[in-house]
């Protein structure tokens, strides 16, 4: 029986077993390779995903109950090769190191800018607890966090 | 149910009741999955098929009541420190609803599959709901039962299939409660240790009543009764509270863990009580007379 499911605004049909971690599905049945295998613990965020605006582990989410929900990955924040605005600041700040993480970082600032009104620095950081960088880029990313809040 | 079916989405709770009493012994309910899903990595067996629960309505509602508050099994973490934020009393289990793991986490690991997860000893729910004398509501095709979360903690691995939780029960009451965790790190690591305290005190701050928990420090977080006994009829003391854990700190067969040595987190107990109760003391002002029972 195959699921029915909503990917970056598309219907789609999957064949998986409905316990197969999300993140699997995005990857190796449509290759959306921008969310991370790396943890598979919930630990690292790097496979963060939205679904219905929320920002999951998809690590951690069987795909069977991401079935009627709004599923967006990192491909989806560029609209016709424009960055989103997050993405852009990123860019701005020279912030992208190896980049195994920045998907995952994409998606938690893409979901928390939308309803934080006037983040500090500590809010973004709060927000980010769940993202690791194994390169230790923090800093120039919060910069980049606070710049698109402040310009909102 | 299918017989080969392994996910099974119920829609409501006669429906969840009805597909784990199908498949008896080899369906399990499922909530946020966050724990079910590492299963592997702990080196667990899966269960042959899930019955998933977190779509059912009914187990997704925060009631607060005039005598009690009702929390569905399915309440996200992000969902119950949003529903409880307003409530002094509840502070503890506040506090921990929005500071356990991390925010996308939150967002999807719920209040029943929390306290359903046997092997997790580092709940940061847990020890919160005891010091609120929560009460479980279990549902099972035969008929409902409740019993204190402290005791469902010691009897779940022996509780039935075809079982489920269905929510908790929390009794109103003018108390002040405080969580206090101590992770390695800031923010995003298991506690090593956890205290909970609630209390009510009378007008001349004397302590008329108190509740202490203690997560993450053996298998299952449970009350320190010795301390609380000590707490009771004296003004409220951080230093005098932190002293009183130190004597009775062999109370505790802490376990050994990757993140601390059960030592470690037997020996930090009197620190994270003293600034439990400054805490709690810190709160005090807030309290009229009137409010207390």
């Amino acid at each position: 029986m195959s699921l029915r499911l909503n990917i970056n605004n598309e219907d789609r049909l999957s064949v998986s077993d409905p316990l197969t971690p999300l993140v699997d599905v995005l990857r190796d049945e449509f290759f959306l390779t921008g969310a991370k295998i790396v943890c598979r613990e919930g630990f690292c965020g790097a496979c963060t995903v939205l679904l219905d605006g929320r920002p999951v582990m998809s690590c951690l989410m069987p795909v069977g109950l991401a079935e009627g929900c709004a599923v967006l990955t990192v491909e989806s924040l560029a609209r016709d090769g424009v960055l989103s605005s997050v993405q852009q600041a990123m860019e701005e700040h020279d912030t992208v190191q190896c980049g195994m993480c920045f998907p995952g970082m994409l998606m938690t600032l893409t979901s928390f800018l939308e309803g934080a009104r006037a983040p500090t620095r500590e809010d973004i950081k709060a927000a980010l607890v769940g993202n690791l960088c194994r390169c230790t880029g923090y800093e120039r990313i919060v910069d980049a966090a606070l710049s698109v809040a402040s310009t909102a | 149910m299918k017989e080969d079916e392994h996910l099974y989405v119920a829609r409501s709770l006669p429906d969840a009741l009805a597909a784990l009493a199908d498949r008896a012994h080899a369906a399990a309910p499922l909530a946020g999955a966050t724990w079910i899903m590492r299963a592997p990595i702990r080196r667990e067996r899966l269960a042959p098929a899930y019955v998933a629960i977190s779509r059912i309505d009914e187990l997704r509602h925060v009631e607060i009541l005039e005598s009690e508050i009702r929390i569905g099994a399915c309440v996200t973490h992000a969902e119950l420190a949003i529903s409880l934020a307003l409530l002094p009393e509840c502070r503890a289990l506040a506090h921990a609803a929005g500071n356990s793991a991390n925010p996308a986490v939150r967002q999807v690991a719920t209040i029943g599959g929390n306290l359903c997860a046997s092997a997790f000893a580092a709940s940061d729910l847990a020890p919160a709901l005891i010091c609120l004398d929560a009460e479980i509501d279990l549902e099972t095709s035969g008929g409902s039962e409740r019993m204190t979360v402290e005791r469902f903690l010691e009897a779940r691995t022996s509780v039935g299939p075809g079982c489920l939780v269905r929510g908790v029960v929390i009794p109103r009451a003018a108390r002040r409660s405080v969580h206090i965790r101590l992770p390695l790190r800031k923010a995003g690591d298991y506690p090593v240790a956890i205290v909970c305290l609630a209390a009510t005190l009378n007008a001349n701050g004397i302590v008329e009543n108190a509740r202490v928990a203690v997560g993450s420090v053996e298998p299952a977080a449970r009350r320190w009764k010795r301390l609380e006994a000590d707490l009771i009829g004296h003004p409220i003391d951080p230093l005098r509270a932190a002293e009183k854990a130190e004597e009775y700190a062999g109370d505790f067969h802490a376990r050994d863990g990757v993140e601390a040595p059960g030592w470690y987190r037997v020996k930090v107990l009197g620190s994270l009580v003293r600034r439990a109760v400054q805490a709690l003391q810190e709160e005090r002002v807030d309290v009229a007379p009137s409010q207390h029972q």
